[in-house]
């Protein structure tokens, strides 16, 4: 919280406001109560009557300038504002978010631990949970996966089918969630040259349609890309490295795609949502994230 | 003396009157204004803020230049719902080195103060290229010129830093020497992208 301020400003602020107060109860009191003296020359007349000062002024404008200093008088008393006096409530902007956050803390954190410790199936079975669960997602994730979890411009992989690229068990999605993921797979074009990327290319798309064995680029593919891959195209969850036989792939399926993640490389990113999202919010994510989705 | 009698002198006397009304409306500057401006712990930075780098300095100036802050806030209340949804709120000496600060009134779009490693470089880029292209509902604009320049097209880092080096911003001589290479080869986009990566928290551990 910034600090109140020095003595010679406590003071500035607090004559020059009580200051105006004063000035302001000096003007309505004096309009209504004490009658100016005589004037040494007297008001013009207009249109044979009409002088200025003729009717008083209107007794609710008195009533609303007092009830205005009066609130402003109360006001002072209770809350920061004369200077560095904190006012009697010891009110202040960083102390009631604290205590907010303190009664949310109370109010909910128990039902939030116990929500952040249960089954993920009780998770999933609370349709209400499970709403919320969109929610946050729909909130923090959607702007990237899609808002069906379908995935995005061959960039943010699908969340809603059955492939996994870091693993789909909730202790590893929970992991992709809360510390992010670094894909790292460096292009080979300069390394083999464009003829082997070719084939590699061609390989990969074998793999797709199982047709890979015998394929003039197998021994390549076993000596550079098995190792993170694996021998048969599965994949291999510690490394995010995707499995190359199925259907789903993230930068997707045309050979031009694949082409380009062999030949430049591909270092996908997902940032880390540990310090954004707490426990309760990960736990709701991942239960709704690997709930059984339609039967395949 | 009556206040009325007091009047009836302004009102007859036009220079009496200037000085009045000029008197009058500064009061409300004089109590709010004038001691915060003077307030040392309102204009020193808070613990863990540094000042800007020759490439998020660019970034900030272009986002000025765009006009970003008449559809974003920088500033997150001290309000439950905000801290829930944005991070911790934002302080006075958060600040120090923003000139002019980039608060904001108007949320168009949500508040940025606390934007930093929430998305990739690649989505931030893809998104101020083209927001549609992954928020397809996306009522913000499409800055697509901003992979077309170069971020410092006409090589004036140094004069920024210079200049705000006089307002008290401790950038040493070295710093601003190194300037030009750090920008060298990168579009406006990629400026801006680490100026919105830059919006965090400051991190009170990290200061010496
Ligand atoms: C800035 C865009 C972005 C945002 C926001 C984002 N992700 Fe991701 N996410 C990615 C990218 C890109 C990958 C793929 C990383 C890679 O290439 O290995 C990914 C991967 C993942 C994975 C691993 C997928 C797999 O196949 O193993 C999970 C799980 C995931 N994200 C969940 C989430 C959740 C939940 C959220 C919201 C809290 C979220 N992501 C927000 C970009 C994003
Ligand atoms: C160091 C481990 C590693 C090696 C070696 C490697 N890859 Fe990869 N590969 C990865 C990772 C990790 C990804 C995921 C990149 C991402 O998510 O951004 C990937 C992605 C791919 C993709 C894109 C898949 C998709 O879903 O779009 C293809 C195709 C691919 N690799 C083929 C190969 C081929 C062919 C080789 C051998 C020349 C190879 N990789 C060698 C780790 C590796
Ligand atoms: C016409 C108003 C408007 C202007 C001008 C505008 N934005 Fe936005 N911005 C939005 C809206 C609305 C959203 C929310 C939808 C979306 O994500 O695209 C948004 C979202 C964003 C987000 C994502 C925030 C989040 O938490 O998801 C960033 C970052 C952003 N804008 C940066 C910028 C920058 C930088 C500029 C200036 C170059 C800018 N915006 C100009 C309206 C605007």
């Amino acid at each position: 919280m910034a600090e109140l301020p020095s003595t010679f400003w406590s003071g500035w602020i607090s004559v020059l406001t009580v200051g105006s107060l004063i000035g302001v109860f000096w003007l309505i009191y004096s309009i209504y109560f004490a009658a100016g003296g005589e004037e040494e020359e007297p008001s013009p007349v207009w249109d044979g009557n009409l002088r200025e000062g003729e009717h008083p002024a209107p007794l609710w404008w008195f009533w609303l300038i007092f009830g205005s200093l009066v609130i402003s008088v109360i006001y002072l008393m209770l809350y920061p504002g004369l200077g560095a006096f904190r006012g009697a409530l010891n009110w202040s902007q960083g102390g009631e978010i604290s205590q907010r956050l303190e009664r949310y803390q109370t109010e909910f954190g128990p039902l939030r631990r116990l929500v952040a410790e249960a089954q993920l199936d009780t998770l999933r079975e609370d349709a209400k949970l499970m709403a919320s669960a969109q929610r946050i997602y729909d909130r923090n994730c959607a702007v990237c996966h899609g808002y069906e979890a379908q995935g995005q411009a061959n960039l943010f992989p699908n969340l809603a089918d059955a492939a996994w690229q870091w693993g789909g068990e909730p202790a590893q999605v929970e992991h992709s969630i809360r510390h992010g993921r670094q894909a790292v797979m460096v292009g080979w074009e300069a390394a083999l040259g464009e003829q082997a990327i070719d084939q590699l290319t061609d390989y990969t798309l074998a793999l797709g349609n199982g047709t890979a064995a015998g394929h003039p680029a197998e021994g390549q593919y076993m000596q550079f890309c098995a190792a993170c891959h694996g021998a048969d195209g599965s994949g291999n969850p510690q490394l995010g490295a995707p499995n190359l036989t199925d259907d789903a792939s993230l930068y997707g399926q045309s050979a031009a795609a694949i082409r380009q993640s062999i030949a430049q490389g591909r270092n996908g990113e997902m940032p880390a949502f540990g310090e954004r999202l707490d426990d309760t919010q990960i736990r709701l994510l991942v239960a709704w994230l690997t709930r059984p989705t339609t039967p395949e | 003396m009556n206040a009325v009698d007091l009047h009836r002198k302004l009102e007859r006397n036009s220079g009496l009157l200037i000085f009045g009304i000029l008197l009058v409306s500064a009061i409300g500057g004089l109590v709010q204004v004038l001691p915060s401006v003077l307030q040392d712990d309102l204009v020193t930075p808070g613990p863990g803020t540094q000042p800007y780098g020759p490439v998020e300095l660019i970034g900030r100036d272009l986002y000025i230049r765009e006009g970003c802050s008449t559809c974003h806030s920088q500033q997150v209340r001290p309000l439950l719902a905000e801290v829930k949804r944005y991070g911790p709120y934002s302080k006075a000496g958060e600040s120090a080195y923003d000139r002019p600060f980039l608060w904001g009134s108007k949320r168009t779009g949500p508040d940025l103060h606390r934007i930093g490693g929430k998305y990739t470089d690649l989505w931030q880029r893809m998104h101020l290229l083209d927001p549609r292209s992954v928020v397809p509902d996306s009522i913000m604009p499409g800055y697509p010129w901003l992979a077309e320049r170069a971020a410092d097209a006409d090589g004036s880092i140094q004069a920024r830093m210079r200049a705000l080096r006089r307002l008290g911003h401790p950038y040493t001589e070295a710093e601003i020497e190194a300037a030009p290479a750090a920008l060298a080869g990168l579009a406006e986009v990629d400026a801006l992208v680490a100026y919105l990566q830059s919006l965090r928290p400051p991190n009170a551990e990290a200061t010496p």
